[in-house]
């Protein structure tokens, strides 16, 4: 969304309340409901979405009255503060921004920043449908990539293919970045970082001819964002290859179907058509990694009982995938691949798997 | 344990001064802190009832002097009808024996020896005698030095004086020692304090020893109705009551004894005891045998009479009670009920009044901090001792509190005011410090008070909603000059402006609560405020709504309470900043 639409959004926020209050009613602000509760899973986007519940923030209600404050503050001050000065920030500093004392009193404005403007942020993300991103609040970067791609960041052009052995560090903020070119058959997301190195270095992005995106663990919404507007800006299939193990797929879960917190931006940040390529169950029996397995704690056990139940895992092959794992009780890092030769995973493994298509839906 | 009456049949056969050193505990006499309380109480009763006898609205002044270690000197005057010359050494030297048994009226809580005790006590432990001036009224005052001849058991009077003055009334001014001053809940301040709260008709000035004056203003100015002398019902009596009356009868027998000594007791019925009790009724009454009367008392219980009248029962009333509570305590708010009369032991009639005053003076203060009390009455005499013991105590304790909004009930300010009206008192000692546990007692207590609680609980929670709106208020206008920045912000519209529309939105609701500095908001009059024709129908309920009932903080927001709250455990860590 342009930064004027945006701002033209926050101020309507303001708008609203003004009127009301001409109007001589008690101000409202409303809010779309974000629990679970309102948290469904749509059959046919295959993806998390926000139901319409939507809460009411009443400036009467003293309930409510704090956060009703809060809510305009921080409108306000992105407004005033980020988006017409053309600035960037964290969470971290717009809590510092705004936190003071209220003249003649002991309370303050904000009181913690992960109890208070942090959710607030979240709020105006959904009552306005924009990503954090576009109130130009970033989030943590985390995550490389590498592969033939030449983009353009804020002015300057840049070749993923020649960034030597660190790869592009992926930003928070994806959404102003321009491809110019895009060669790839696929992307490889890949959860683990030394993964990614060996990859890098075995240069199988150039003989694959396919984009490397490590995420470092569960992904951020850069690495997200990203991955969303490759695949489906240029039409390239998305690969996704964790751990074997009920957060490694879940992770995969998050980048496909989107995740429970940030169900409202699903759209933008979660990919339906990526595909789990690995590490599953049925790999570790057919490569014969069962002697370097790891056996599974009781949570791992439990999470995996909770994949089990979720609409999106419903998919035959994540069900008999699942039971394995709980039958078995071990899981499996993809470091595992490295006990048949530090190579295998470049050599064997991975064209192997892709050559064949054996994906998890 | 022997009873007051009891007391009396040994005292006929003793002299004063052996009765007194036998009985003292009885008397009200043990302790240094209670033997002072036991003297102003006994000098005080005696000029009330003086007072209330010759019709005069009492006026008292009490002034307790330190003269050394456990040595005070007490003096009480009053404006009653003054003691005539030749009476004065059977009010202050002699034991009117038998006082009692005259009249079956409600009396103050006498200990039966009366001041005559006081003088007793004084002659003992300070060796002087009780120095009394007392006038009648018409011109001459009379004044003398009395103590008690314990050899021959006779008043000795000296320094007699006769002048001529303008004065009518009594004061009695006597030397004790053995005997300790206290401010606490068992002294004579508090004796007096309580004193004040049950005679309301009464004006009372105390001057303690550090010559701090306390002064209760009379606050009704009619004299409470004299109980009318009527006779005992039958079915009060136990078995030392029925000697003590068969010992001062006159009648030749006793089934003549029966019918003309108690209420309700016919011919017949003495016939009927007569059958019943197995004895031949054809003696003197003063022939009865303890084994003897208990099967007399035996055959009355078993026996139906009539239910005794109720009309020589004078409670305080309540238009005195509340006039006296809001003189003495001050309190905030207040509740007062008068039960209709009962009775107890399936005859002796009672009245319970009972009161509780909140805030202001009520409770007692107690090491800076303000704790509830009891206040027990027993025919408007003060019961200061033995609290724990005291059938009133028991029921206070009882109550379950919490159920009217005391959370905290021993640490409100809150008096707790019970006066039991009755013929017959039914202590738990002869020391007359505390009432027995009588079942119907306890439930005409519970009642009264249960009464009296659940209207200031209504009381307080009317404050605590009022209260609450002046926080929520508050809370409101908190956040008016940061929101009304934020709007100027997004709007361009002038921040006092907004502040405007904010507090008038506020007023809506809340214009009753006045904050500091606040006035009350004028209606415009077709002023600029925009004036909602009518409310929006399709809209949710919200805003200042027309309730105006207990204000529920509707629908909780259903927020999250964290970013990664409750959803945590379904995601791995999402991100972090």
């Amino acid at each position: 969304m342009e930064r004027e639409k945006v701002m033209e959004n926050l101020q309507g926020l303001g708008k609203e309340v003004l009127a009301e209050l001409e109007a001589g009613r008690s101000p409202t602000i409303e809010i779309p409901v974000r629990t679970l509760s309102n948290i469904k899973f749509n059959e046919v986007k295959e993806q998390l979405e926000l139901g319409s519940s939507v809460s009411k923030r009443n400036f009467m209600n003293v309930a409510h009255s704090r956060k009703f404050m809060q809510t305009l503050l921080v409108a306000a001050w992105i407004n005033k503060d980020l988006l017409s000065k053309n600035l960037h920030t964290s969470l971290r500093d717009m809590y510092y921004a705004l936190k003071r004392t209220i003249p003649g009193t002991k309370e303050n404005t904000f009181e913690d920043q992960h109890t208070e403007s942090d959710p607030i942020v979240v709020d105006l993300e959904t009552a306005l449908d924009v990503l954090r991103e576009e109130l130009h609040l970033n989030a943590d970067v985390r995550g490389r990539v590498v592969g033939n791609v030449v983009i353009e960041d804020r002015g300057d052009t840049v070749d993923w293919s020649k960034l030597g052995s660190g790869g592009w560090s992926i930003p928070s903020n994806v959404e102003d970045i321009k491809f110019k070119e895009v060669d790839a058959k696929y992307i490889l997301l890949i959860e683990k970082n030394a993964a990614f190195e060996r990859l890098h270095e075995d240069k199988f992005w150039k003989h694959e001819n396919c984009i490397l995106i490590t995420s470092q663990g569960q992904a951020a919404r850069g690495v997200r964002r990203l991955a969303n507007r490759l695949s489906i800006e240029h039409n390239v299939p998305l690969y996704v290859f964790t751990d074997c193990d009920a957060y490694g797929w879940y992770i995969y879960s998050v980048i496909k179907w989107g995740s429970m917190n940030l169900a409202h931006v699903s759209n933008k940040l979660g990919t339906s058509n990526a595909r789990f390529l690995g590490l599953t169950m049925t790999d570790i029996e057919k490569y014969g990694l069962e002697g370097y397995t790891i056996k599974a704690k009781d949570m791992d056990i439990k999470r995996a009982k909770e994949l089990l139940k979720y609409p999106w895992f419903k998919h035959e092959e994540w069900q008999k995938e699942i039971k394995i794992m709980i039958k078995k009780g071990y899981k499996a890092e993809l470091e595992a691949l490295s006990s048949k030769g530090l190579r295998f995973i470049t050599n064997t493994y991975l064209p192997d798997k892709i050559g064949s298509k054996d994906f998890l839906p | 344990m022997g009873s007051a009456d009891e007391i009396f049949k040994e005292f006929k056969e003793h002299s004063v001064a052996e009765f007194f050193k036998k009985n003292r505990q009885m008397l009200g006499y043990s302790g240094k802190i209670r033997s002072l309380t036991t003297i102003v109480h006994e000098y005080v009763t005696n000029s009330l009832d003086a007072c209330e006898e010759a019709g005069i609205l009492p006026e008292l002044e009490v002034v307790i002097t330190q003269l050394g270690n456990d040595h005070y000197r007490v003096s009480v005057s009053d404006n009653g009808p003054g003691i005539p010359k030749k009476h004065i050494g059977n009010v202050f030297a002699k034991m009117l024996a038998g006082t009692k048994f005259h009249r079956f009226i409600q009396q103050r809580g006498q200990q039966g020896i009366g001041c005559t005790g006081c003088t007793m006590f004084a002659q003992i432990t300070s060796g002087k005698p009780t120095h009394v001036v007392t006038s009648t009224g018409r011109g001459i005052v009379y004044e003398a030095d009395i103590m008690i001849d314990v050899r021959r058991n006779q008043p000795s009077i000296s320094n007699e004086k006769e002048y001529e003055q303008d004065f009518r009334g009594t004061k009695v001014t006597a030397e004790f020692k053995n005997v300790a001053f206290t401010r606490g809940e068992y002294g004579p301040g508090e004796y007096l304090r309580r004193t004040a709260v049950a005679n309301p008709h009464a004006k009372i000035i105390f001057v303690d020893p550090d010559n701090q004056r306390f002064v209760y203003e009379r606050a009704v100015s009619v004299l409470p109705a004299r109980p009318t002398p009527g006779k005992p019902h039958p079915k009060g009596l136990d078995v030392d009551d029925l000697i003590s009356y068969a010992i001062h009868s006159k009648e030749r027998t006793i089934r003549t004894f029966l019918v003309k000594t108690f209420d309700r007791m016919s011919t017949s019925k003495a016939k009927e005891i007569e059958t019943k009790s197995g004895l031949d009724f054809n003696r003197k009454p003063d022939s009865l045998k303890w084994e003897e009367a208990e099967k007399i008392i035996g055959a009355i219980e078993q026996t139906n009479f009539l239910a005794p009248s109720t009309k020589e029962l004078k409670p305080i009333g309540e238009k005195q009670i509340r006039e006296a509570i809001i003189n003495v305590l001050e309190p905030e708010f207040y509740s007062i009920k008068t039960r209709a009369p009962a009775t107890y032991r399936g005859g002796v009639p009672f009245v319970i009044e009972a009161a509780l005053a909140y805030g202001g003076k009520a409770g007692r203060v107690i090491n800076g901090g303000t704790r509830a009390e009891i206040m027990r009455f027993a025919n408007r005499a003060p019961l200061l001792f033995d609290a724990g013991s005291c059938v009133i105590t028991k029921v206070v304790n009882n109550i379950d509190w919490k159920r009217y909004n005391f959370k905290d009930v021993e640490n409100t300010p809150l008096t707790v005011f019970v006066n039991m009206t009755s013929t017959y008192i039914p202590y738990t000692s002869a020391g007359k410090t505390a009432i027995a546990d009588e079942e119907e007692v306890v439930k005409e207590i519970s009642l009264a008070l249960m009464e009296c609680a659940r209207e200031i609980k209504r009381y307080i929670s009317a404050k605590h909603k009022k209260h609450e709106r002046r926080n929520r208020k508050l809370t409101l206008v908190r956040y008016v000059p940061e929101i009304a920045h934020a709007i100027e912000d997004l709007t361009g519209k002038k921040k006092q402006e907004v502040e405007l529309m904010l507090m008038h939105i506020i007023n809506k609701k809340y214009g009753d609560v006045l904050l500091d500095g606040e006035e009350p908001e004028k209606e415009p009059e077709g002023g600029p405020e925009p004036k909602e024709p009518k409310p929006d129908e399709e809209e949710k309920p919200e805003g200042p709504e027309p309730e105006e009932e207990p204000e529920k903080q509707e629908g909780e927001e259903v927020l999250p309470k964290t970013p990664e709250g409750d959803e945590e455990s379904d995601e791995v860590i999402e991100e972090e900043d």
